[in-house]
């Protein structure tokens, strides 16, 4: 029988290695900035953001099966589950909350309440139009991607833009096959 | 009651000013701090310091004037917090506390990736702490 697959990401986040939350925030930080000033558009910055995180996440969703214990999951709700519960506390120490699934079944949101990226962060009149963590919908994008799933993620609700909570919203646009004859040996 | 604080850089430019007094008296209040500034060289070109003060940030009363009180602070990167106070009752441990906590607010501010270092503080969440802190000073020992 499968290791029943762990319902929180604590146990994993206790036993790999960390990095001090603040050398994180101020290197993201510090890395959006520049490419602000390197790009000039926000648009682009936003453009920019996603597509590194997207490259993170096809490498991170490796990480992900082989330290996390998770097994396939059966429909679209759990994999929602997996990510919020196991993979945002694995990698950013938070857990999130899936909520507001639409009639199908096929999008969902999740809520951040707290978002260690965005510690110290204001953002200037200037950047208004930003997306600064761009990058985790990359990432969910990506990773969702190497495990058959073609997904849109975008955001809906930014507390740097004022907003009470952070909110990704995740669409299923369909599942792409397995593309070389799987056989299962149980 | 303070009615003026200041954050200036270590090249004595102004990085961030704000007056807490209802009338038309800030030009002076400036004033005052432009001249307290003399008095922060003249406590860093002649150190006393020696032992368990050499770190010390807190500068203590810069000087007196009829109607204020400067109080300074000076960072280990030479940034200099002013505050200028119309109490005439003030006790050092409030002080340094407000400093204690002021500089926190300071970090913060200065952690944000969009600040430029050197440059004025604009950002409207450290304007806020700062009126809480100022808005909260002496009132522990009051209430």
């Amino acid at each position: 029988m499968a290791p029943l697959a762990p319902k929180t990401g604590d146990a994993v986040f206790a036993s790999i290695d960390r990095v001090n939350a603040e050398l994180f925030t101020l290197t993201y930080g510090a890395m959006v900035r520049q490419l602000l000033t390197d790009l000039e558009e926000v648009d682009e910055v936003n453009k920019q953001l996603d597509q590194m995180g997207y490259n993170i996440g096809i490498r991170l969703i490796d990480e992900f099966l082989a330290k996390s214990n998770v097994s396939r999951c059966v429909d679209f709700k759990e994999t929602a589950d997996v990510i919020a519960k196991v993979g945002f506390k694995m990698f950013l120490g938070v857990a999130a909350a899936v909520t507001n699934w639409d009639a199908e079944g096929t999008s969902f949101s999740l809520v951040l309440e707290d978002n260690p990226l965005v510690d110290f962060v204001e953002l200037p009149d200037t950047c208004q139009g930003l997306h600064y963590c761009n990058i985790l919908s990359g990432v969910i994008r990506g990773a969702l991607e190497m495990v058959s799933m073609k997904t849109e993620v975008t955001w809906v609700r930014d507390m740097l833009h004022g907003d009470d909570a952070y909110e990704l919203r995740v669409k299923l646009l369909k599942q792409v096959p397995e593309e070389y004859p799987y056989k299962d040996d149980e | 009651m303070i009615v003026c604080v200041a954050v200036v850089g270590h090249q004595n430019n102004p990085l961030y000013l704000q007056s807490f007094t209802a009338a038309d008296d800030a030009l002076k209040l400036h004033h005052i701090i432009h001249c307290s500034l003399d008095v922060v060289d003249e406590r860093v070109n002649n150190p006393k310091k020696s032992g368990p003060t050499l770190n010390e940030t807190f500068l203590g009363m810069l000087y007196p004037t009829e109607n204020y009180k400067v109080y300074g602070y000076l960072t280990n990167t030479k940034v200099k917090f002013l505050m200028v106070t119309t109490d005439l009752e003030v006790k050092d441990a409030d002080v340094r506390s407000f400093f204690r906590k002021f500089h926190a607010a300071f970090v913060d501010a200065v952690s944000n990736p969009f600040h430029v270092p050197g440059k004025k503080i604009t950002s409207k969440i450290f304007a806020e702490r700062i009126s809480g802190i100022v808005k909260s000073f002496g009132s522990v020992t009051a209430g």
